[in-house]
């Protein structure tokens, strides 16, 4: 029994590893800090996969893994950031409201909290109450962040971001 | 689903995947495979024995490469040297702790040697018994809350010193304890030598009879010119910030042979600021 989640977990992980790279280059945006974010992450999962007692939270019990190492290095970057990068987000503050952001972009202007919310939903196509198990919050945390960042976005982007 | 999401989501789709990930992935997964058999095989073998038993390093010097080593330690003015009597380390469940003890050698000053040597010994052993004790509750609380033991996060202490000063007058070094669990938190003791008089130098020996308002003073200098950037912050002196230096306070020789005061992470300013040291200049000659 023990057996086959580690096994089932290793099949997941293999099967979806471009998800979770898209995820940790979505924070980290460096090509060898996403590749690292995923690769600790995995290491991370599967030496800990007896603590996964049951199979059927393994995608949520990974991605809470994968969110907290993408957390950790993009904190850790953001307290490091180099001069070129610090550069032009100066030079755009979120006050310059005539210069209209593409949605994408925007994204990047949210905090972390709120960027993970954004980009599970819409870009993975995840569930509210996965993301807020994934997330270790309530679901009207994750609805009430959810509107947040969709007003946010509509700000900087002056679109209408409404979805569904 | 209107046009910018469905952009927005095609430009993340896109995000170029490189080669080595597949690569990477699968010599992830290898690793993890192996720790957690290492970790599955201790804990097996952990179940017959109590669990507090630990292993135990002890790298004893007694190798003729370390005596080799000491004899290489710089002699400092003929007079004292500072060398690494043992170092050690213990890894256990609970925590890793890494030791370099320092001993101190003084010529024609049998006394004073023993005495500081005796002391630094007593002082680390019952820090690292307190550390132990910690360490053992800590586990028992995150126990006991749910966790699971197999999870804790080993507490991580170290021992080390630095030596901070050393000409044919003084000897200053430092002796630093270091604990991590979340947060890093470090205790200093100071240890400062008149080698010529063989004993404890005091800042009155350094500063004079007007010591405590000197080095106040440099304090509150420094705190003010510190305080210029907007992102240092030190607590109020009516809310237990700096208001002066202790009867005992902290301090060390630096190249120079200037004292430093040193004040703790949150003695007088926030966490984030860490350890704060302030050099007392010397007082000039004739005043």
């Amino acid at each position: 029994m023990e057996q086959t989640t580690h096994q089932q977990l290793t099949a997941y992980i293999v099967a979806h590893q471009e998800d979770f790279y898209r995820l940790a280059y979505s924070y980290v945006k460096n090509r060898d800090a996403a590749l690292d974010v995923v690769q600790e992450s995995i290491v991370r999962a599967l030496s800990k996969s007896d603590s996964l007692r049951r199979p059927e939270f393994l995608k949520t019990w990974f991605y809470r893994i994968l969110l907290n190492e993408s957390m950790n290095y993009y904190r850790q970057s953001r307290r490091l950031v180099s001069l070129e990068e610090a550069r032009p987000d100066a030079a755009a503050p979120q006050g310059d409201h005539a210069a209209r952001l593409d949605l994408y972009d925007a994204i990047d202007r949210l905090d972390s909290r709120e960027q993970t919310i954004i980009r599970l939903r819409f870009f993975q196509d995840m569930k509210l109450e996965e993301i807020a198990q994934m997330t270790d919050t309530n679901l009207n945390t994750v609805k009430s962040r959810l509107y947040k960042s969709l007003r946010k976005l509509r700000e900087l982007t002056g679109e209408e971001c409404s979805y569904e | 689903m209107n046009d910018p999401w469905k952009q927005a989501k095609e430009r993340y789709a896109q995000t170029p995947i490189p080669e080595e990930l597949t690569f990477a992935v699968a010599s992830a997964v290898r690793a993890g495979s192996r720790r957690r058999n290492r970790r599955r095989a201790f804990h097996r073998g952990l179940t017959g024995m109590l669990a507090g038993c630990a292993c135990f390093m002890l790298l004893v010097n007694a190798s003729p490469t370390f005596a080799q080593a000491v004899s290489a330690v710089p002699v400092l003015g003929n007079l004292a040297r500072v060398f690494t009597v043992t170092e050690y380390t213990v890894e256990d469940r609970e925590h890793l702790i890494d030791v370099r003890l320092p001993a101190l050698e003084l010529e024609g000053a049998t006394d004073l040697e023993q005495r500081i040597n005796t002391e630094i010994q007593t002082r680390i052993d019952q820090v690292l018994q307190e550390a132990e004790d910690r360490a053992r509750e800590t586990k028992a609380a995150f126990v006991a809350t749910g966790g699971d033991p197999a999870e804790f996060m080993p507490i991580v202490i170290s021992v080390d010193y630095e030596i901070k000063c050393q000409n044919s007058q003084y000897l200053s070094f430092i002796l630093t304890k270091t604990e991590t669990l979340a947060s890093a938190y470090s205790e200093y003791y100071a240890y400062n030598i008149d080698l010529q008089a063989g004993r404890e130098v005091t800042l009155r020996d350094v500063l004079g009879p007007d010591y405590v308002e000197l080095a106040n003073q440099a304090v509150r200098e420094g705190i003010a010119q510190r305080s210029q950037d907007p992102d240092n912050s030190y607590f109020p002196p009516e809310e237990g910030g700096f208001t002066s230096i202790a009867q005992d306070q902290t301090f060390y020789l630096n190249q120079a042979g200037n004292p430093m005061v040193v004040f703790e992470k949150y003695e007088i300013a926030p966490g984030y600021m860490g350890t704060q040291e302030f050099e007392v200049p010397l007082p000039t000659a004739g005043t």
